[in-house]
């Protein structure tokens, strides 16, 4: 697998720090990293330059995670991208519905490396 | 409204005996994964201190809530530094407490059988200072005092059901 370009969606920019450093952690490669504080920058980041993977957030200001994936799925260059939600909310319907709306897999905070690769590694085995 | 908050706001929760148990587990949990760090019950005055930080999250729909992280200025910023691996620096401090407030208030709820559908979290409030008073409606308060590296945390659910 070649070193992956990664967008981190959420609006704490400490949790983006965190999410990247437990990304590293669980041994997978990153070349670059794009940050976004909620949906509406994420979607303008994606638009910007494709990447092949996505994390965010659900609860957040201007644009929730939700709403991001349903504009994701309406760009060529990332309706296919895989998308993981972490969320602090341990609501099941609020998971259904990211899952339903596109979601490959959510992470619940708090959360450790080894939960985030074994969430995100095996989305990425069709990276080449 | 959301469907799952209309449907459920019949059946509201009431605080019992286990819920300081609870939120102990869930801010134990979110200090060991995200901070390194093991808190245990204190045994701290409830005095506010000069310079110290609140982190408040609000709770609504079946449980309707404050709930409150209170701390000395220095554990806040021990705190940030250690979520980030010890790259923090102050200005980091709010957004850091912040996000521990809203994942022990959400770690808490997800432990009590059935709130979680029926229950949404704010987003977090942050407050730096200790010269201020909160009001609260609040009828019911469940208070957990926790030592951080020998230092007081207190947790604070303040119910307005």
């Amino acid at each position: 697998m070649r070193p992956i370009r990664v967008l981190i969606v959420d609006d704490s920019a400490v949790m983006r720090k965190i999410v990247e450093r437990s990304l590293r952690q669980a041994g997978i490669e990153i070349l670059e990293v794009l940050e976004a504080g909620n949906g509406v920058e994420g979607l303008a980041a994606i638009q910007q330059c494709p990447v092949d993977l996505i994390l965010s957030d659900i609860n957040m200001p201007a644009m929730d995670g939700l709403e991001f994936l349903q504009g994701l799925r309406c760009l060529d260059n990332a309706k296919n991208t895989p998308v993981v939600m972490i969320t602090t909310e341990g609501s099941e319907s609020r998971v259904v519905e990211a899952l339903s709306a596109g979601a490959r897999g959510y992470i619940r905070k708090p959360f450790t490396p080894d939960q985030v690769k074994e969430r995100v590694t095996p989305l990425l085995e069709g990276v080449r | 409204m959301n469907p799952a908050l209309s449907e459920k706001s019949a059946a509201r929760f009431r605080p019992d005996a286990t819920w300081p148990t609870l939120i102990h587990a869930a801010a134990h949990e979110v200090f060991q994964m995200m901070v390194g760090t093991e808190v245990q019950p204190g045994d701290f005055p409830p005095e506010p201190q000069i310079g110290e930080v609140s982190a408040m999250v609000g709770l609504a729909g079946t449980l309707c809530a404050v709930f409150r992280i209170r701390c000395p200025q220095d554990v806040a910023g021990s705190i940030a530094t250690k979520m980030l691996g010890g790259q923090g620096d102050s200005s980091q401090v709010c957004d850091a407490m912040g996000e521990i407030c809203n994942m022990v208030a959400g770690n808490f709820k997800g432990k009590i059988s059935g709130l979680s559908d029926g229950c949404m979290l704010s987003v977090p409030t942050v407050v730096m200072g200790g010269d201020f008073n909160v009001y609260s409606t609040g009828q019911e308060r469940v208070e957990v005092t926790l030592t951080y590296d020998g230092k007081p945390v207190w947790l604070t659910l303040e119910i307005s059901n």
